[in-house]
């Protein structure tokens, strides 16, 4: 103990004359493009204006090989990430973040307790919702003969001919393909969790297979959409909602839309915890976020945020009370857990084609 | 950690706290030391925290700014890219791009059982290497290329090489030893044996020349001439597929000839598509006995309808070679070379085709592709009498990863490689059959 306290003591001297540089400062890591600069306009530039600190934004394409990097290196320079669902799922599972006490985010304007005006699974141990995204099914009314109404229609292509846009991956797909088969909605992952579930879900999914071209971005399904290639296609709103702006004559069914969120997480081990967490309460603010979505086509999690929107943008977001009537919650856990196995077995699947080949090993 | 704190203004300060440490030994001081910093910086936010928190209160009860008009842009922003999207595009591009040229290949062996003949059927089959093969392809810019070479117990083969040019309007011109357009394409069958059109030289085969493609909606369109078979020996039986060889008093060859081929695909990229189509050939015989040229055409339409899991290809077609030969050589037959043997083939003719295939679905299972089929295909001489030839072929292909197998039961009745079968007169009037095995490696 004595040999401690001299250089304890020393420190401390020095750290008394150290300025508060660090605190000033903190880093956000999150996505670039329209996305930041949503942020940037809805929260963190008034964030910076209120409390004077500087918030260094960078840029990261997601994953979450840095955040534990940093965590296990006890080198932590990210102070806030905003996380797709999916990898703070990941993450929190590998003790990587720090948990959230959540009844210290602030009421909504009205009072309401923040846990009531979240919208329910936005509020994560590890997570703060910020804005939701959905897939959605998405057509040109001025081209296609019979609009779809349900999501069933859009495997119905009998009924509601045209070749179909579907995202070349398992999620969304087969959450669709049981719906379509009379799955209810909050059955769906109960019974994907099944193998008589997932062969059922392929074989809705072969009776559509040879209509279907594939997009991986959601540029490419927007593209089907504008040259006529498809009637209808899987795509996600945001996308949609730009296309309109630019003059396109396209509409969204919402019946069914698989809707996830991004989130706020803190890893752990950094040193500008408390400030972290001072910020992600200013951006998850009733006000940050409806600022936010003057600037971008995506849900705020909260249900009093959504009420200081334009109500005709309203209508247009995936968490507006009618869009969210049949919707799914996309289970970013679920498929946390399964959707290595399953890209496997889809990708699989997709080189088999349901006619009979015209070319053949010769 | 001082260093890697970023705290810039404190650099010095940070340094000379170092120097001050300096003497003291320890790994477990320095931890001890940084944890007390990462406390005091802590404490240290907090109270700011707490000071701008009283600071607000202090103003008025707004904490966050009223919800008005941004004071920064206005307009909506650029594209709109969520996390799931996002994500899914850094991944492929990630991805690298593939090599334009691709080097592929087959290793495969047979085993059959002929059941007309007496040996293999008291030896319970034979087994054998069947093939090996090489393939280069690939498109560099808008070059194209495209080359096989196949090396079998019987003889080694080029069976195509050619290079092709892209258009902008995404037609092509091939130029080099190529499949001919006619019939069916790029088959008339679904199995390893293949059918009575192919063994006639009018399918599948592969001559030197000059062929243009081009596809308009559900329109496609093959225009083609070659100069001759694709060896230019036409005395060479070593070839991939029948051609019109020169042998024994047959002294002919297939010249300067002129191909046309086009189709209508009724209900393209639907689950539902029709092909319906019509091809005709003209070519020059030349005969090196007399030096003069006699005449051939031959003409075809087809259906090859997929539709579902189901495919239906029928077709009929009609052929004449007429030879100059000289007196004494017959004209009810042309001598045809490949495989390294000869066999005459009626000079006039018609071809049927029906075969009938079904792509069987396939849950989470071992195998990639079950194609089963039964292939339908017929000879039908105008000239020199003797029965038609007949195939019919029923079985399956299987898929599964880089292996491909055809399990076939084949019937022939008065056909080549089949008994005392001929499709030049010939009487064989018993169905005989054999059962073929054909597992290869591909890649």
């Amino acid at each position: 103990m004595s040999i401690l306290r001299r250089p304890t003591l020393l420190f401390l001297i020095v750290l008394l004359l150290v300025p508060a540089a660090a605190a000033d400062r903190l880093t956000v890591v999150s996505w670039g493009g329209a996305y930041v600069k949503s942020q940037m306009l809805g929260f963190i530039l008034p964030f910076e204006e209120e409390t004077g600190i500087t918030v260094d934004v960078l840029e990261y394409t997601g994953g979450i090989d840095e955040v534990r990097s940093q965590v296990r290196a006890w080198n932590v320079r990210w102070d806030v990430v905003d996380m797709e669902l999916f990898d703070a799922h990941r993450a929190c599972r590998d003790n990587l973040l720090v948990t959230f006490d959540h009844d210290t985010l602030p009421p909504a304007p009205d009072g309401t307790p923040a846990r009531e005006d979240f919208l329910e699974g936005s509020l994560l141990r590890c997570g703060i919702g910020n804005v939701v995204a959905a897939t959605v099914v998405a057509y040109d009314h001025e081209r296609i003969e019979r609009a779809p109404q349900r999501i069933e229609d859009f495997f119905d292509v009998q009924g509601f001919p045209g070749r179909r846009g579907l995202r070349r991956s398992p999620k969304v797909n087969l959450e669709w393909a049981l719906i379509a088969d009379g799955v209810p909605r909050e059955d769906v992952y109960r019974v994907l969790d099944t193998d008589e579930g997932v062969d059922r879900a392929f074989r809705v999914l072969n009776g559509v297979k040879p209509w279907v071209d594939w997009w991986r971005s959601g540029e490419e399904a927007i593209r089907l959409l504008e040259t006529g290639r498809v009637s209808m296609t899987s795509v996600f709103n945001g996308r949609v909602f730009d296309a309109v702006q630019r003059g396109e004559t396209f509409s969204i069914l919402w019946d069914h839309q698989v809707w996830f969120m991004d989130v706020w997480v803190i890893p752990r081990n950094g040193r500008r915890q408390e400030l972290a967490a001072e910020f992600v309460r200013f951006a998850t603010t009733t006000d940050s976020l409806a600022r936010q979505m003057r600037y971008i086509p995506y849900g705020p999690v909260r249900r009093s945020s959504l009420e200081q929107i334009d109500p005709e943008i309203r209508r247009q977001l995936p968490t507006a009370e009618e869009n969210m009537v049949a919707a799914i919650e996309g289970d970013a856990e679920w498929w946390a857990a399964n959707l290595d196995r399953l890209t496997e077995r889809f990708e699989r699947w997709l080189e088999r084609p349901v006619m009979v080949p015209r070319d053949r090993p010769n | 950690m001082i260093m890697a704190s970023g705290m810039h203004c404190g650099l010095g300060m940070a340094g000379l706290a170092l120097l001050l440490l300096a003497p003291f030994p320890a790994k477990a001081e320095a931890n001890e030391i940084a944890r007390l910093q990462q406390q005091l910086e802590a404490l240290q936010q907090r109270l700011e925290i707490l000071e701008r928190r009283l600071a607000a209160q202090d103003s008025g009860p707004a904490r966050t700014p009223e919800l008005t008009e941004p004071r920064f842009e206005t307009e909506l922003l650029g594209e709109a890219v969520i996390g799931a999207e996002r994500l899914e595009e850094a991944r492929a591009t990630a991805v690298p791009e593939p090599s334009p040229i691709r080097i592929g290949g087959a290793l495969r062996f047979n085993h059959f059982f002929r059941e007309d003949v007496r040996d293999s059927r008291t030896r319970r089959g034979d087994s054998g290497f069947d093939l090996f093969r090489l393939n280069v392809d690939g498109e560099i810019r808008d070059i194209i290329l495209s080359a096989e070479y196949r090396f079998t117990p019987d003889m080694d083969v080029i069976r195509a090489g050619w290079l092709g040019y892209r258009f902008a309007d995404d037609s092509v011109v091939k130029i080099g030893i190529h499949r001919t357009p006619f019939g069916l394409l790029p088959f008339a069958s679904h199995n390893y044996w293949d059918g009575v059109p192919f063994y006639a030289g009018f399918s599948d085969n592969h001559d030197l020349g000059i062929a243009y493609e081009r596809s308009d909606g559900a329109w496609e369109t093959q225009l083609a001439f070659y100069k001759n078979e694709e060896l230019g020996s036409a005395g060479t039986l070593a070839r991939y597929a029948p051609d019109v060889v020169r042998q024994g008093d047959q002294q002919n060859e297939e010249i300067n000839r002129f191909n046309a081929r086009v189709a209508y695909t009724l209900g393209q990229d639907t689950g539902c598509e029709h092909e319906f189509g019509l091809s005709g050939q003209r070519a020059d015989l030349f005969n090196a006995t007399t030096n003069s040229r006699g005449s051939h055409w031959a003409a075809s339409g087809h259906l090859d309808s997929r539709c579902g899991r189901w495919n239906l290809q029928l077709q009929g077609a009609r052929y004449v070679y007429d030879p100059d030969n000289p007196p004494g050589v017959s004209n009810d037959s042309v001598r045809l070379g490949a495989f390294g043997t000869s066999f005459d083939l009626a000079a006039k003719g018609k071809l049927a085709v029906v075969n009938l295939a079904y792509n069987f679905e396939l849950s989470d299972s071992w195998f990639d592709q079950v194609v089963c089929y039964n292939n339908y295909s017929r000879l039908i001489k105008d000239v020199g009498g003797g029965r038609d030839s007949e195939l019919n072929t029923v079985g399956c292909s299987v898929g599964a990863g880089p292996l491909y197998a055809y399990l076939d039961l084949i019937f022939a009745r008065n056909m080549l490689f089949f008994g005392e079968g001929s499709m030049a007169g010939g009487d064989d009037d018993r169905w005989r059959s054999r059962f073929n095995i054909n597992l290869g490696y591909y890649w």
